[in-house]
């Protein structure tokens, strides 16, 4: 089951969102504000970068929120500009334990007698439906690219995949990649290109 | 130069185009539980940490719940020295033996008491002299 179930819903949060944080010390005050805004500038982008290497949303979820944590517990009084490949380093750690783990529960319930069928994974109907409404040319264009490039980007390699991700999605540069990735700055290079060109190589120009 | 350093190609561009796409289509329950997510550690950061001396508090127990366990597995592996013990519940069932042993109790009656105490007394002599 996800770690999400056991969060509170945002109605009976707490007024003070930042908990024990002492607020009338201004420093804490101001690093909690950082923080709050370098976790809301990232949070979609890890969450896609979780969800093309786990291809699971809960699963994703899980990785961005314990990424978020570690980063905040462990890391919150390194400067600001080392959050952001810090936070990518933990959350790829933290996709790689998942994907371990789940290669376990894979093996133990290859050999279980009786398995299962999980609900919870069959595909809502009345979510797959398709939409009634019309779409625009424009919209429907971007949306089969948005679906093409998601399927590309789902059968590369893992470190093609993260490289990619975080130089074309988030952002970073040969230097933060590395530091994110735990690799030299050439191995990003290498993976970062042989990417594009599986992908060029799928998708051809992609029109959008 | 490094493919990384060319410039962005119109490829790169299309993409990075199409994955600001896919941000904007993440659903609003995600980005509810993304949000959620995101108060919850830091309200953890603010949450003062356990500090390694509080383990302290818990050493008492800790010592005396391992002294049980060292006493505990000191009795249950001593060896008992010399002959082992004989139980009660073996004597008894020697008894019954004797008991149903219909030809232990004929040479019972004919024992004759004097005789063998005469006799071991005499052997005891002869060793001691």
């Amino acid at each position: 089951m996800s770690e999400f179930a056991t969060l509170a819903s945002p109605y009976s949060m707490p007024a003070a969102l930042h908990g024990d944080v002492d607020l009338t010390d201004p420093e804490a005050q101001t690093r909690s504000r950082a923080l709050n805004q370098f976790l809301a500038g990232v949070e979609l982008k890890a969450f896609k970068i979780a969800q093309a290497a786990l291809r699971h949303e809960d699963d994703a979820l899980d990785a961005v929120q314990d990424a978020m944590l570690q980063l905040v517990r462990a890391y919150a009084d390194r400067p600001a500009e080392e959050w952001k490949p810090l936070f990518y380093r933990i959350l790829e750690n933290r996709i790689r334990d998942l994907q371990r783990r789940r290669t376990v529960r894979g093996r133990v319930i290859a050999w279980l007698p009786f398995r299962g069928d999980d609900d919870d994974d069959e595909p809502d109907p009345i979510a797959q439906a398709p939409s009634p409404e019309p779409q625009p040319p424009r919209r429907l264009e971007l949306d089969q690219a948005v679906t093409a490039l998601e399927k590309a980007l789902g059968e590369l390699p893992r470190r093609q995949q993260q490289a990619f991700l975080l130089r074309a999605l988030e952002g970073l540069d040969v230097a933060e990649t590395a530091a994110a990735m735990g690799c030299s700055q050439g191995s990003v290079k290498t993976h970062y290109f042989r990417a594009l060109q599986a992908l060029r190589a799928q998708l051809g120009e992609l029109y959008v | 130069m490094s493919p990384v350093n060319e410039p962005v190609t119109e490829f790169e561009r299309n993409a990075r185009v199409v994955l600001e796409e896919s941000l904007s289509r993440i659903d609003g329950r995600t980005r509810s539980r993304l949000n959620q997510a995101r108060h919850a550690a830091l309200a953890a950061a603010g949450a003062p940490r356990p500090a390694w001396w509080r383990s302290l508090t818990l050493m008492p127990t800790a010592g005396a719940a391992t002294a049980a366990l060292l006493v505990a597995a000191v009795l249950w592996h001593r060896q008992p020295s010399g002959e082992p013990p004989v139980l009660e519940s073996q004597h008894a069932a020697e008894d019954m033996d004797l008991l149903a042993d219909s030809e232990a109790l004929e040479l019972l009656d004919g024992w004759d008491g004097p005789f063998y105490e005469w006799a071991t007394a005499q052997t005891d002599n002869v060793e001691s002299g």
